[in-house]
């Protein structure tokens, strides 16, 4: 912005609060802009001075020339008349409106963007284009009054006051009265706000979860018939489209590094991974991409936990000497991250290997009230974080592997913390099923002396 | 207390005389510092009431205009901070302090310009009045336009600032190949 359309901003009122309060301390120190900006405010001042005797000034004659001055006047009138034909042209061009600001960008702590058309600096106004939150959580406000707040990882296309599209991620959308009829459109829905607060998560895989917090929205799809949902309904769309049918490959040797480390992902040898819901009495997760944790004390039947187990039977147990178990962070396309607080998760050794991950359920899944299981280790994931893979390691970890005398050793993962509302996230970590993460991996450390 | 015959006494005459010569440059002048138009106006008003109380420690023959100034600069910094509707357009003391400064500095010039001001406004085509008279004369603001006129904010403030410039150039223009 040129200092020049900084102080017209500034006349107008549309510099934001951080903008104007710089733009201040630079007239203070600037003695040049300085000059310049009392030029303008003087000439803002006298228009607005000279108010009720505008529409005389306007419509007198212009005065008859002056013979002495009358080349002066030449110079003038070929002056104002370009400067007339530039304000002109600029008030007629149709592609104006592209230029429109529509949003702002009030919070933006802990963000980091990538590939994003517009600006990112809280307190930025946004014209029309895409954002790209890789980290962090960021709340835009819409010139309609709607505010959103995106959760990373998401990617938002901002396309007019009253309009965007989320392509993927989780946003919550508080919406006053004056916004009614907010839009956000996802690729297999359009939703329409009443006057609300509401979450929507896009996989950008054809899923689509929304929650109405409080509130009326509507809901447009394609071959159906509008749809509204009320204060608590959620709207799953697409949650029973085809689980990728992936074969798992298996690998025939744990990968040993140089310095002594022996990885064991659950792909090898009698390693599974699957997980649990306190509510479901059927819908085995064995083949699921997708390990789902979460506590909440609202909703028991959305507790989850996932079940692990590695197969060590390669491993000399006496020659452990320290463990590390690691897990690939997914987006779950369940939930909101806004709603739950930094999260802290803890491993649990489990004696019973026996359980079949084809046919776990909470009902038959081992300790699933964590009853006589010994807590080995704990992980946080901070609230917008983008890690993408976390690790657990302590002594109680690797000694537990170290007294497990079948060759096989089962833990289970549960989130201690819970969330500040309903609908709060799910977390998901890569199963063996995973088209591109890695499995869960077991990492034991070797002494040299068995080796 | 009756004042002594032989001191004069502020006349209200002599008041409204200097008044009425330097109201709009008063006026101006708080304009320009505090940019909420009813903000200003209302400080304008006080200023005027508080200048009428005042009168008694103007010395004739001095400037007026100058003394004026001083009380109103005064009134806008104490605005400032009795005002309880304030949070979106803060004035930093320092800001208004440093701006009043610069205006006291090039006074001389301002008028000038004030001048050709008037000529450079009849110069401008009817589309140009019509938004002009919108803002300044209804007093609408950016928002209201844009309904009156169909167009977008955007294309509406961006319109407005390009006509402020265009004066703001054809007012430098005049006074530079005037030699002013």
């Amino acid at each position: 912005m040129t200092p020049e359309e900084q102080i017209e901003r500034a006349l107008e009122h549309r510099l934001n609060p951080d903008e104007w309060k710089r733009l201040q301390a630079d007239i203070i120190a600037d003695p040049e802009l300085r000059a310049a900006y009392v030029e303008r405010s003087w000439l803002h001042a006298q228009l607005t001075a000279e108010g009720p005797q505008l529409p005389e000034l306007l419509n007198a004659e212009p005065t008859s020339p002056v013979k002495t001055r009358q080349r002066v006047r030449t110079v003038y009138w070929a002056a104002a008349a370009a400067a007339i034909a530039i304000v002109a042209t600029l008030w007629i061009s149709p592609n104006e409106q592209k230029e429109e600001w529509v949003a702002t960008l009030v919070q933006a702590e802990d963000c980091r963007w990538a590939g994003s058309d517009l600006p990112t600096a809280e307190g930025a106004q946004l014209g029309k284009g895409k954002l790209a939150l890789v980290e962090g959580m960021a709340t835009l406000r819409f010139e309609s009054g709607a505010e959103i707040t995106l959760e990373a990882p998401s990617t938002l296309e901002v396309l007019s006051k009253m309009r965007c599209r989320l392509i993927e991620g989780s946003l919550v959308a508080n919406v006053p009265d004056s916004a009614h009829g907010f839009t956000i459109d996802t690729e297999e829905m359009e939703v329409i706000d009443l006057g609300t607060r509401f979450g929507l998560t896009a996989s950008g895989l054809g899923k689509t979860h929304l929650y109405v917090f409080d509130g009326v929205v509507e809901v447009e799809r394609e071959d159906e018939a509008r749809k509204r949902l009320v204060t608590g309904e959620a709207l799953v769309h697409g949650i029973h489209a085809p689980v990728l049918d992936q074969e798992v490959e298996r690998i025939a040797t744990p990968i040993e590094s140089e310095d002594g480390w022996l990885s064991i992902p659950t792909t090898f040898g009698n390693g599974k991974d699957a997980y649990v819901r306190q509510g479901d009495s059927d819908n085995e997760t064995g083949d699921h991409p997708l390990l789902m944790v979460k506590s909440t004390d609202f909703v028991p039947t959305n507790v989850r936990h996932a079940y692990l187990a590695f197969d060590i039977s390669q491993a000399n147990p006496g020659s452990i000497a320290d463990a590390e178990l690691t897990l690939q962070v997914r987006s779950s396309g369940l939930g909101f991250s806004t709603l739950v607080p930094d999260s802290r998760f803890a491993v649990y050794g489990i004696a019973d290997n026996s359980w079949d991950e084809r046919s776990l359920l909470w009902e038959n899944a081992p300790a699933s009230n964590l009853e006589g299981v010994e807590k080995l280790a704990e992980f946080e994931i901070p609230k917008g974080s983008p890690v993408s893979q976390v690790s657990a390691r302590s002594p109680e970890l690797s000694s537990f592997i170290r007294n497990q005398p079948n060759g096989l050793v089962s833990f289970v993962v549960i989130r201690e913390t819970g969330e500040l509302e309903k609908q709060g996230l799910v977390h998901a970590f890569a199963s063996k099923e995973h088209p591109t993460a890695q499995a869960p991996t077991l990492k034991l450390k070797m002494e040299n002396d068995a080796l | 207390m009756n004042p002594s015959p032989e001191e004069k006494d502020p006349q209200p005459e002599d008041y409204l005389r200097l008044l009425a010569t330097h109201e709009r440059s008063l006026s101006n002048y708080v304009h320009s510092l505090v940019l909420n138009a009813a903000d200003a106006e209302d400080i304008v008003q006080e200023c005027k009431v508080v200048l009428w109380n005042k009168f008694d420690q103007f010395k004739p023959g001095s400037n007026f205009l100058a003394w004026a100034r001083k009380i109103a600069l005064h009134q806008i910094l104490n605005f400032r901070r009795t005002s309880q509707r304030r949070p979106l357009y803060p004035l930093d003391p320092d800001f208004i302090e440093s701006v009043a400064a610069e205006i006291d500095r090039s006074a001389a010039h301002l008028e000038r310009r004030s001048a050709a001001l008037k000529t450079c406004l009849k110069k401008l085509p009817a589309p140009q009045r019509q938004l002009i008279l919108w803002r300044y004369y209804e007093g609408d603001g950016i928002d209201g336009i844009a309904r009156k006129a169909k167009r977008t904010e955007g294309a509406v403030y961006r319109a407005l600032s390009r006509i402020r410039s265009a004066l703001n150039d054809c007012i430098s223009k005049t006074l530079n190949t005037t030699g002013s």
